[in-house]
């Protein structure tokens, strides 16, 4: 079905077959597009089979040359290389948040893009999600007056693929899952000048969990706090957010009861990494037919790369904060970002 | 039992002489010499006007109230002169409920705790929240394990800017703005929660932007904490509510543990909701009250001579935290709490 009246690609490249590409392969099915995956595991016959759509490519080669779109969701640590991959075949990329490990390899994602001429995009998602979406649309229309304190979290199972937990392949929680909220917080309330965050691991029987918290000073002097877990398997997804500006406040909770409400016997391991369940179309869907669009000619996304490198840029000023203790002053992103934006 | 409350200068001793004077058992009578010159003052009965408003005996200083000989006193002054309040109730040998928070430096928290100490009588500090029945039922959760470890939490004590007495936004008498006002609710129920652990260190941003117009401390304020058991956590202290908003407020705190997450809404979970034709959204409460209980918990000590909790020491860690999060503000940098 397609949901929406927007150019997009007839085939897209699907690099990687772990989480979240559980997320996009039904999405870009659903959008009615073809779909060729390549992973460097062995896990991309079953992605396919379990959604009944897809077709398996038998090297990155063969996917660069049958997609006109690339979609990276493999771990951060390789999304460099898989983009400058795609860029050079000539093939816009949407490529799974972080961009990168370090603000200067996100940067040069974004040169070696536009060197060759084609798009890039974060798939920042919680950007997608509708409550999100219906705060970020309140607060630019002034309902609540100048944002002024902020707050966000996100609860979620631990992730069980180890990589998750290495800081040096995924950046940490800060970067890897808090990323969207700091994200957040710079849409709604601008840029951010000063970044501290502590952070918690606990080895438990089931592996290592953690949890993490930032507070940001913002140029225009709101600030904002942003928690983030990755916690026992047992644990349900969960998101909250409480922004308050000059005139008002808008308060969010997953958890809250929705419209539909189930007492009955939960199964085994109801916990979650990606995503609280949403009402309607996925978010997942919704990001992809924008940034999908938006990469054949359509309008505009809501996101930018170089929002994904400025999301890069906060996640790894709250980890330098870990490291030294102390709060950390944030690079004005903009003087090195306007000369691309310019370009 | 005859009790005392001194000073009306805090809003909260409407609500304590609304509930002593309910109570056949008690004499209740109060102190509200006139403001100092050049206090701003509101429209609030004071004095007098209060004291036949509420049917209770009226003196016109404390030492007059202390001539009455009450059996214990409530002190409701401006946060600055807490000390000199308790230390002249203290040498008269009354048992004192102290007006949260404690002090506004730590030299007159101890100097408070050491007057009370000297003359053996309880000093208790007034935090409600660890005596509601939601807060009772989140500690049995937390108590008994349900969430395993704590490794973090999230706390929220916002409301409306308190419009009922200006002294609050002025630092001289209240210590600060919503950092001091609203930090120590939250920093109360840690310590009870983690009584063991100590604050070590806190970090804090605030502004001005909410309430600007009539904002002379912060109205916005975050709040940082790492405890020397490895627990971090952030407290949203901010006067973020509108003046007009349908409530004063609330507090939550998030408890988030190695097996599992718990939720405390210590007043917003307990209402009705509505709607009435020409009154517009309607909210009625139905919660416990926590101020009765924490009453009952005074009135107790005050008949058996024990000093119940929270006492001075424990009031003096939750304002510590507070007073260390005005020091991070002004060096910009997490500091050690004193």
């Amino acid at each position: 079905m397609r949901t929406t009246d927007v150019p997009l690609p007839k085939v897209v490249g699907l690099i990687g077959a772990g989480g979240i590409a559980n997320a996009h392969l039904p999405a870009w099915l659903e959008l009615g597009v073809e779909v060729v995956v390549y992973s460097t595991d062995d896990r991309a016959p079953a992605l396919v089979a379990a959604h009944g759509g897809g077709e398996v490519a038998g090297s990155l080669d063969e996917l660069l040359a049958r997609a006109e779109l690339v979609d990276v969701c493999t771990p951060t640590y390789t999304h460099p290389e898989l983009v400058a991959r795609a860029a050079q075949a000539g093939r816009g990329v949407i490529c799974e948040k972080p961009l990168a490990l370090t603000v200067e390899e996100s940067l040069e994602m974004v040169r070696v893009c536009e060197a060759a001429g084609v798009p890039l995009y974060p798939a920042q998602v919680v950007r997608f999600f509708p409550a999100y979406r219906a705060l970020q649309r309140s607060v630019a229309a002034g309902d609540l007056g100048t944002p002024a304190v902020l707050r966000f979290s996100r609860l979620a199972s631990r992730p069980q693929r180890a990589w998750f937990h290495d800081p040096a392949l995924s950046g940490g929680i800060l970067l890897d899952q808090m990323i969207h909220d700091l994200d957040m917080a710079r849409w709604l309330a601008g840029e951010v000048t000063q970044v501290q965050a502590r952070a918690v691991t606990r080895d438990t029987e089931d592996g290592p969990i953690s949890t993490a918290q930032a507070v940001l000073t913002h140029a225009d002097g709101a600030i904002s706090t942003v928690t983030g877990g990755w916690l026992a398997p047992t644990t349900t997804f969960r998101t909250t957010f409480g922004v308050a500006g000059t005139k008002g406040y808008l308060r969010y909770d997953s958890a809250a009861l929705g419209p539909v409400r189930v007492d009955a016997p939960s199964a085994a391991g109801t916990g979650g990494t990606l995503l609280p369940r949403t009402l309607g179309d996925s978010p997942f869907l919704l990001e992809l037919a924008e940034l999908g669009s938006a990469c054949c000619g359509g309008p505009p996304a809501r996101v930018s790369a170089l929002d994904g490198v400025a999301a890069v840029a906060l996640g790894l000023a709250a980890n330098q904060s870990l490291d030294t203790g102390g709060a950390v002053t944030v690079a004005d992103l903009r003087t090195r970002l306007e000369p691309l934006e310019q370009h | 039992m005859k009790i005392g409350i001194h000073s009306l200068a805090h809003p909260h001793a409407e609500g304590y002489l609304r509930l002593l004077t309910a109570r056949p058992d008690l004499q209740v009578a109060i102190a509200d010499p006139p403001a100092v010159a050049g206090t701003p003052q509101d429209g609030a009965p004071r004095g007098r006007a209060a004291a036949e408003h509420f049917g209770v005996d009226y003196f016109d200083d404390l030492a007059a109230l202390l001539a009455w000989q009450p059996d214990g006193v409530i002190v409701c002054t401006e946060n600055a002169r807490h000390r000199a309040a308790v230390e002249e109730i203290a040498a008269a040998g009354v048992p004192i409920l102290c007006e949260k928070p404690l002090a506004t430096t730590l030299p007159d928290a101890d100097a408070m705790i050491a007057a009370a100490a000297a003359a053996g009588v309880p000093l208790m500090v007034a935090y409600p929240v660890r005596f509601s029945v939601a807060f009772d039922a989140l500690r049995s959760v937390f108590d008994g394990g349900g969430i395993g470890e704590l490794i973090s939490f999230c706390g929220t004590n916002n409301g409306k800017l308190p419009a009922e007495r200006d002294w609050f936004a002025q630092p001289e008498l209240s210590g600060g703005g919503a950092i001091m006002d609203h930090t120590v609710h939250l920093a109360d129920l840690l310590t009870v929660l983690l009584p063991e652990a100590s604050a070590t260190s806190v970090y804090a941003r605030a502004n001005t932007l909410l309430h600007a117009d009539r904002a002379a401390a912060e109205t916005g304020g975050l709040v940082s904490i790492e405890f020397d058991n490895g627990v971090i956590g952030t407290i949203d202290c901010s006067w973020s509510s509108p003046s007009d908003d349908l409530v004063w407020g609330g507090l939550t705190l998030q408890l988030i543990g190695s097996t599992g997450i718990a939720d405390l809404d210590a007043f917003d979970a307990q209402h009705l909701a509505g709607f009435a034709t020409g009154a517009g959204p309607l909210r009625r409460g139905y919660g416990d009250d926590a101020n009765a209980t924490m009453l009952q918990t005074f009135l107790d000590a005050v008949a058996d001579g024990r000093s119940p909790q929270p006492d001075g020491a424990t009031g003096r860690r939750s304002m510590a935290i507070a007073l260390a999060a005005y020091r991070s503000l002004s060096v910009g940098e997490p500091v050690a709490v004193e």
